[in-house]
């Protein structure tokens, strides 16, 4: 059974995206801020995270995954992002962004689920 | 030239009936004459005013009529000069004229003989004259010249915009200190090649003209990122510069400093990408929420389905009055807000807005206390601006409360100002919202606010409606145990003057 951690400040958006991937199997655990979020994760070592970028501060999510990359966390992140695209981001372009997929809301639960699944698959592959 | 008066004569002559009598043949025809017994006078005489003409006997006693001539011609130039003799020749004639004669004239002379010679060197007067004042007119223009072109640089140093021009060759002709400016260069020779020394945009800019090398009316420009750091930015405009005949004589670059502007359009599209931003979590959240209840893979409870409903009816109400919120503020920038500022009373605006409040009030067993000095003064504002910041800020102290809590409305005045204080017993702010309590759609996100539903721009209305009273609000909260928030209404201004309630007193647009 994996664990997925949801970390993003809509409580709506948290209900929702637990309810698609709880109906699909997964345990799902939240936090509405990046250090709850951080805390989750040290303490329930999830098989994947789904990040918002944008939480109290534009790039909090993004900071946030740069935080676990540097930890030497390497679980698999799905980023949901809004409008980041356009503002935000004031990380150089050269600098990577440490997570594995992006998924743009408003969230498609085929998507979600797509995305998910793809990649617990290649974490078990590896 | 003046043909209508008679010319003054100066007449140098030892001969005593001979003075006289050319005197007064000359006064007969309207002359003015005076006349010189001898050399020393005659000399005095000429040199003191500018006669028309002098009529000079050669031989005197003292001093000799050449020497008279001599010291007139240096004195006033202009003045014509005759010289009279007994002995007429040939050699008198060039000696005369050598010494800078006009003519000669032998003695004795006949009236018409001298009114000729006096015509002739009236004329000739008259022509030194013209040419005298047309050589002054013509010194004045280049003096005019040069005090125009100076003035012209003045002016041109005095732009804060930067211009530079360069001839066809890319060679710089005129510049002003702004340009050295912008162009980030300490110095710019005339007649030095300087596209090399250009920013290359603006070297761009240039050759876009120089390279058709004919005159066209047509210009280019450019924004230019010139400082990263310092964050400058400028406009850089190059137009042709034609010459009189139509051909390209150059371009002429004007630099512009935008930065105000660009620091603006960067708010103003970061603002946009916010009110997106905002717009589109409700949106997402309801979309989530509809998602689910059309996914048959997804099961949910009855329960559940009825919670999402009322979450998805609390999202869209609030996007609802987000958007009308923006529309409000979108006014408020316009300055197209329009006031109806009359004196009012502001119990009557608290106790409607609590009316209003009732049914909230009860759902969350909320109890209000309201306390209001007595003779409480009118206010001159407009009554919906007055009212919709009382309704945001019970709306925020009932939203933010704790079920039970209590809500305290303190209404006090002084002589100049007005003071409302609303607090509440509910959960508070951390210091770090508090600062950023007033920016639009900042909104107070922490584990007792999840429920609560806003657009982040209530208070940032009442912040704009405040100052445009001149007045003051200020906040004192502390996390967990509740917030307060006082505002203080300046009470007298000198453009207000009824006493009446209701009263107009000022319509402002």
């Amino acid at each position: 059974m994996s664990i997925i951690a949801i970390i993003d400040d809509d409580p709506d958006i948290l209900d929702a995206s637990s309810l698609v991937l709880t109906s699909k199997g997964y345990k799902v655990i939240t936090a509405t801020n990046p250090d709850d979020g951080y805390k989750i994760v040290k303490e329930n070592t999830p098989d994947l995270i789904i990040l918002d970028v944008m939480m109290n501060e534009p790039d909090d999510g993004f900071f946030l995954a740069q935080k676990f990359r540097r930890e030497k966390i390497d679980t698999p992140i799905i980023m949901y992002t809004s409008v980041s695209k356009s503002f935000g981001m004031d990380y150089g372009v050269n600098e990577m962004v440490p997570v594995d997929e992006f998924v743009e809301k408003p969230i498609s639960p085929e998507q979600l689920i797509e995305k998910v699944e793809k990649l617990l698959q290649a974490k078990v592959g590896r | 030239m003046q043909n209508n008066r008679k010319p003054k004569v100066l007449i140098v002559d030892d001969e005593k009936a001979l003075r006289a009598g050319t005197k007064r043949l000359l006064a007969s025809e309207g002359y003015e004459v005076d006349t010189a017994e001898n050399g020393a006078e005659g000399i005095k005489l000429g040199t003191s005013c500018d006669y028309d003409i002098a009529l000079i006997d050669l031989k005197m006693p003292d001093i000799d009529g050449i020497q008279v001539l001599q010291k007139i011609i240096k004195a006033f130039p202009n003045t014509v000069c005759i010289i009279a003799t007994g002995y007429a020749s040939y050699e008198t004639a060039i000696e005369a004229a050598k010494i800078g004669a006009f003519s000669y004239i032998p003695k004795p002379f006949s009236p018409e003989e001298i009114f000729q010679k006096l015509k002739e060197a009236f004329y000739k007067r008259q022509i030194l004259l013209e040419a005298e004042k047309l050589k002054k007119e013509r010194g004045e223009r280049l003096l005019e010249v040069a005090f125009e072109k100076t003035r012209l640089n003045t002016i041109i140093n005095s732009i804060t915009d930067g211009l530079l021009v360069v001839n066809k060759e890319g060679q710089a002709v005129l510049y002003n200190p702004s340009a050295l400016k912008y162009l980030q260069l300490d110095n710019i020779k005339i007649e030095e090649y300087i596209l090399d020394k250009l920013h290359p945009e603006i070297t761009g800019l240039i050759n876009k003209i120089l390279s058709t090398q004919k005159f066209e009316h047509k210009s280019y420009s450019t924004q230019i990122d010139l400082n990263r750091e310092h964050q400058i930015f400028v406009e850089a405009t190059s137009s042709p510069v034609p010459l009189p005949n139509g051909s390209l004589a150059g371009v002429v670059v004007v630099i512009k400093d935008i930065t105000g502007l660009k620091k603006l359009e960067i708010l103003k599209s970061q603002f946009v990408s916010m009110v997106s931003h905002e717009l589109k979590a409700p949106i997402a959240a309801v979309y989530g929420y509809l998602k689910l209840f059309s996914d048959e893979s997804i099961v949910i409870t009855k329960e559940q389905e009825k919670n999402y409903i009322l979450r998805s009816q609390g999202r869209l109400d609030s996007l609802l009055k987000m958007v009308n919120d923006l529309l409000d503020i979108s006014r408020m920038e316009m300055k197209k807000v329009n006031r109806e500022i009359k004196a009012l009373k502001i119990l009557p605006i608290i106790n409607s807005v609590i009316e209003l409040f009732q049914n909230e009030l009860k759902g969350k067993e909320i109890f209000l206390k309201l306390n209001s000095s007595e003779n409480i003064p009118f206010i001159y504002a407009d009554n919906d601006e007055i009212t919709r910041v009382i309704t945001n800020l019970i709306s925020n102290a009932i939203k933010y409360n704790r079920p039970g809590g209590t809500i305290n409305i303190n209404l006090d005045s002084t002589a100049s100002y007005l003071s409302i204080e609303i607090t509440d017993t509910g959960i508070g702010m951390k210091q770090q919202e508090k600062e950023k309590l007033f920016q639009e759609f900042f909104r107070a996100k922490n584990e007792m606010t999840r429920d609560i539903n806003g657009t982040g721009l209530g208070l940032s209305i009442v912040k704009r409606i405040i100052d445009f009273y001149a007045g003051k609000i200020e906040v004192e909260s502390e996390f967990g145990k509740g917030t307060s928030f006082k505002i203080n209404l300046p009470l007298r201004s000198g453009m207000f003057k009824t006493e009446k309630e209701g009263q107009i007193v000022l319509n402002e647009i």
